[in-house]
């Protein structure tokens, strides 16, 4: 039996790979253009093009996803049981999303959404935890549901006032709509991303999947490049909106005895920041949006794949078991603690700058009012109180406090070598944006000024 | 050590803004944008530079205090000393930092860095809670500029991080929570000053706010039983005094009660550290008991230069002529007795309970008799070590019932940063004093703190004899504080042997101050009722909103989801038994509708 993981490996390369090429062919034509890589016409009967193609928005997703799903493979060593259909799967939910944050034709984007869906439903159901199933209907019935809304407002805008049906993003730029249908499409799409964000009423799923979602980039792609009057119509109340996600997702997190679905309540949380951020529209909002993703995607993923480590040690996932097992893994102990930290935006990490960028383009924006301004900041202020609470008294559980028992000593070895790695790898970019955004932000900086100008003002 | 090149440099600049050297002021730009450009950089200014001066010292004293005193964490002491570096780095960053959001950021790091060290102690419950609390408690304070101050240090309604905060390692005490990190409030309002001066509401609220901290501490410190929550309660009151002296616009008084504050401070509780240590093998490990003061007593005889420099910071803190703080707190004094007399009677009140505390903390633990060994057997409750490695404590238990242990005094690598502690605690209340080099009457520290601060135009045109006359009545009350201590805590009457033979008159007293004493006892050992209060609000609040909120998530909006599931399943369900096949059911539902449209 040769341990060696060649599956792993193999699996490894195209990922890697495909975590490098958007590099060159970014940097050989750095503006705020779109950069094609692919253009067919594949169903010419409706003028459904397969045209990918990179700009600043997206490549900072394309890569985080490379980056996340490379260290997700490394994670997954351990997995034994059908490793291979893993894999396939894997693969073919990175090339989902991949497709999704590259494609530029509407219908191609749907498309794209539906495929990620259905690996990612059997993932779940297959290699999930206890309630797998129960987790992956659920699963699967709120997203199938939430891109119906994208295939109908999709439709509507290709077919609107035209003879011939156009599904291009850049041709749907410059159509214009009356502001009622420009509303009922904002409408459907903001209905389908609020599922797979999740905006609040339509969470429920992700503490159950413990899935990472991201998916706030289409929210800026469609809604706001090709709906901006719709958008600017909607941005209080996305302010709103994410202003109270904030403060309900970090109460409902404290409240959670169970340590995955406190960390995913945390990640709803911080969509909420994403979320004021495109509400407020300016570009430093909407660039620490973008930031916010990327810094949560990071942050959340690292936080998650720490829980599935002690969960491996400790057998348990309920908090109140734990206890006392800081003493028996001190690393374990220390890269919690600092991505715990880096999840509450301390300075010096990505949250940190993404959160303030959020914060002073709320501030900056001419079109609200002061005391909306106000109500807004100290309910993200409170937010910001509240994540501490409810991450430090986390690790307290966890790890503070002694415990005697001698029933969990055999499981509790600290990390090894792969987890310290992937962990490193996580960790790194978060400081390293922390500590100088300027080289991140300056990927999307010019097409978010290009967005803004070109529609807001 | 990088540390001690640090403080070079910063006498080096410190030197430099003596000689009168312009304010250094360097930019660079870090997140840029059209309209929005957020430097980094640093800016050196007086200010700035007594702040260096200041967090180098103390620091280095205390890593090298700690190199000893953290001998049982082996395995620990990297990250100890890791902490301890970003701690000073970060507090360094705050003290040179330009801008707000500068300040901010160094502001969270060192919030994490005391979080940190506070938790270092990790397997102590009480310690997790504790750190918690003080980060908590500063993340609120992170918001608005006044708020912040407040919370960092510890003023009236957010102090009650700081006596918990006492859970951590004593060096840590030592340098966060009495010199350096409670001082950054202080720092940050100094640094607003000319903002805040124009404000007359807002200086007002700070200066009430000093007063009513600088009481309130004082009054809680009087019945503490720990060693260090004493102490802890004396730094908060002592804050208080700098809170009251920048609200009343004496900027300079305040600044200078901050430094000799920093450095009488950090030597009492290094001093209580060394304490501690000696005590520990002795009553045990757990804090309640190595730091209680009740099994404390007389222990000059074992471990005298402790006791003689701890008897130093006292006698500073108590404000007592030549130390430090007598300088710069009778100054405070005065001031305020000048600004607004309620304001003034409240401060000379707190000068009198400090003596008071201070010198019950210092009979309490280094006169009488020794009386660690009448709590026999308390000891073996409390042999478990903090690592939990028993086998260091059964050696030691050995020991102890072969010969009675007495506390030795600690080594002289703990010794040596008290000892070079005690010398600015004795001297550097001589700068603000009147220096003769100076052809004006002007004293020095005041001299070139108003080169920082141009609108503010301080003339001090004290002379020195003035000054001593304004100072006659602290001095009167800081005696009398000490009086009392000595006549209630003094040596002879916790020396056992003379418990019987009480003087006649003695037993009045007695009775009279016993209900005074258990009122100011419960008010002490409540805390003065503020933890609970908040405790209740807040955390009772929360716990309700939480719980109203996971109800929510749990049954309304989930339930109206899985509610549509159900639904649609049994709707699945019942059509299939519609759909069941039997064609005499299609007929009769196609005839009872005919007879339906026919009908209508």
């Amino acid at each position: 039996m040769n341990h060696f993981p060649w599956l792993t490996i193999i699996v490894l390369f195209p990922i890697s790979a495909g975590l490098v090429i958007p590099f060159f062919t970014f940097y050989r034509k750095q503006n705020y253009s779109m950069v094609y890589f692919r253009y067919y016409n594949w169903i010419s009967f409706i003028n459904f093009h397969w045209r990918l193609g990179i700009d600043g928005f997206s490549i900072g997703l394309i890569l985080l996803t490379g980056f996340i799903t490379t260290l997700a493979t490394l994670a997954a060593w351990p997995v034994t049981r059908n490793p291979r259909l893993f894999y396939f799967l894997m693969l073919a939910m990175y090339s989902g999303q991949i497709g999704l944050f590259a494609s530029q034709d509407i219908l191609l984007f749907f498309f794209m959404w539906e495929l990620e869906l259905l690996p990612v439903y059997l993932l779940l159901a297959m290699w999930g935890g206890k309630r797998r199933l129960y987790a992956a209907t659920k699963f699967i019935l709120y997203t199938a549901a939430g891109s119906l809304f994208i295939l109908i407002g999709g439709l509507i805008m290709a077919f609107y006032n035209s003879n011939e049906s156009t599904f291009d993003f850049q041709l749907l730029i410059n159509k214009t709509y009356p502001l009622e249908l420009e509303i009922i499409v904002y409408l459907s799409f903001l209905i389908a991303y609020a599922v797979k964000l999740p905006i609040i009423p339509f969470h429920t799923w992700l503490p159950d999947t413990h899935g990472e979602a991201h998916y706030t980039y289409g929210l800026i792609r469609i809604n706001m490049e090709l709906l901006p009057h719709a958008h600017s119509f909607f941005a209080p109340w996305l302010v709103i909106l994410g202003a109270i996600q904030i403060v309900y997702a970090a109460l409902t997190s404290l409240s959670q005895r169970n340590l995955k679905r406190r960390i995913a309540y945390s990640s709803v949380s911080h969509m909420g920041f994403v979320l004021i951020g495109i509400g407020s529209i300016t570009n430093l909002g909407l660039n620490g949006a973008i930031l916010q993703m990327i810094s949560h995607g990071l942050i959340g993923a690292s936080l998650f794949f720490l829980a599935g480590i002690s969960y491996d040690r400790t057998r348990t996932l309920v908090l109140d078991q734990m206890g006392g097992i800081g003493t028996s893994m001190p690393k374990i102990f220390t890269l919690f603690s600092s991505c715990s930290m880096a999840s509450l935006a301390l300075p010096g990490m990505s949250g940190f700058i993404a959160e303030l960028m959020i914060f002073l383009g709320v501030i900056d924006n001419p079109n609200y009012s002061f005391l909306f301004k106000i109500i807004i900041i100290i309910i993200q202020g409170i937010g910001i109180i509240l994540t501490p609470i409810y991450l430090l008294s986390m690790l307290r559980q966890m790890f503070y406090g002694y415990k005697f028992s001698n029933t969990l000593t055999p499981y509790l070895m600290d990390a090894g070598p792969r987890e310290i790695f992937i962990l490193i790898c996580l960790f790194f970019p978060i400081i390293s944006i922390g500590i100088y955004p300027n080289f991140v932000l300056s990927i999307w900086n010019s097409k978010v000024n290009f967005l803004l100008s070109n529609n807001f003002f | 050590m990088f540390l001690n090149i640090a403080m070079l440099l910063s006498f080096h600049f410190f030197w430099q803004q003596i000689t009168g050297s312009s304010i250094h002021r360097y930019l660079w730009s870090w997140v840029l944008y059209k309209n929005l450009v957020l430097e980094i950089g640093y800016l050196l200014d007086p200010l700035t530079s007594i702040m260096l001066v200041l967090v180098t010292t103390v620091a280095v004293m205390v890593m090298i205090y700690s190199d000893s005193y953290m001998f049982y964490d082996e395995g620990y002491i990297n990250f100890f000393f890791c902490y301890l570096s970003l701690f000073t780095a970060s507090m360094l960053g705050l003290v040179l930092s330009p801008n707000l959001i500068q300040v901010y950021i160094f502001w969270e790091l060192v919030g994490m860095c005391s979080y940190l060290l506070i938790g270092f102690w990790f397997t102590r419950p009480s310690a997790a809670n504790a750190c918690q609390k003080a980060f908590v408690t500063n993340r609120i304070g992170d918001f608005g500029l006044l708020l912040g101050p407040i919370a960092k240090s510890a003023q009236f309604p957010l102090h009650i991080w700081l006596p918990d905060a006492m859970e951590g390692p004593t060096p840590i005490s030592a340098l966060i929570h009495a010199a350096t990190m409670v001082a950054a409030g202080i720092f940050l309002i100094a640094r607003m000053f000319p903002l805040f001066q124009m404000l007359p509401f807002v200086m007002s609220i700070i200066s009430w706010t000093g007063a009513i901290t600088a009481l309130l501490g004082a009054t809680i410190a009087l019945a503490q039983k720990d060693l260090k929550k004493v102490l802890a309660y004396s730094t908060m009151s002592q804050l208080g005094y700098m809170m009251l002296a920048l609200g009343i616009g004496s900027y300079k008084a305040g600044l200078f009660h901050l430094i000799t504050h920093a450095y009488s401070k950090a030597l009492l509780f290094l001093g209580s550290g060394s304490v501690i240590h000696s005590m520990e093998p002795i009553v045990g490990y757990h804090p309640n008991k190595s730091q209680n003061m009740i099994f404390m007593g007389g222990l000059r005889q074992y471990m005298p230069i402790t006791a003689i420099t701890f008897l130093f910071g006292t006698l500073s803190l108590c404000g007592i002529p030549p130390f430090a703080c007598f300088w710069s707190k009778d100054e405070i004094l005065v001031n305020s007795w000048v600004h607004f007399p309620i304001l003034g009677s409240i401060a000379f009140f707190t000068a009198g309970l400090t003596a008071f505390y201070m010198f019950r903390i210092y009979f309490l633990t280094f006169e009488g008799d020794f009386r660690g060994h009448f709590f026999d057997d308390v000891k073996k409750l409390s042999s478990i070590s903090i690592w939990g490695s028993l086998e260091f404590n059964k050696e030691q238990f050995k020991l102890d019932k072969k010969f009675t242990l007495y506390p030795k005094e600690a080594n002289n690598i703990m010794l040596f940063p008290l000892i070079i502690l005690t010398i600015p605690t004795v001297f550097i209340g001589f700068i603000g004093v009147l220096f003769d080099e100076n052809t004006i009457n002007v004293d020095f520290l005041s001299y070139w703190l108003t080169l920082s601060i141009n609108s503010f135009n301080y003339s001090n045109s004290e002379k020195v004899l003035e000054f001593l006359f304004n100072a006659i009545p602290s001095i009167i009350i800081a005696f009398f504080g000490i009086l009392i201590a000595f006549y209630l805590y003094g040596p002879n009457l916790f020396s056992l042997k003379k418990e019987n033979k009480k003087l006649p008159f003695q037993s009045k007293i007695d009775v009279i101050l016993k209900s005074f004493s258990t009122s100011i006892y419960n008010w002490s050992y409540y805390r003065a009722y503020i933890d609970g209060f908040l405790f209740f609000f807040f955390i009772k609040g929360l716990r309700f909103l939480i719980k109203i909120v996971s109800f929510i998530d749990r049954w309304i909006i989930d339930g109206i989801i899985n509610g549509i599931g159900i639904f649609s399943f049994f709707g699945g369900e019942s059509l299939k038994y519609i759909e069941g096949g039997r064609i005499s059911s299609y007929l009769f539902f196609i005839i009872f509708c005919m007879f339906f449209v026919f009908f209508i």
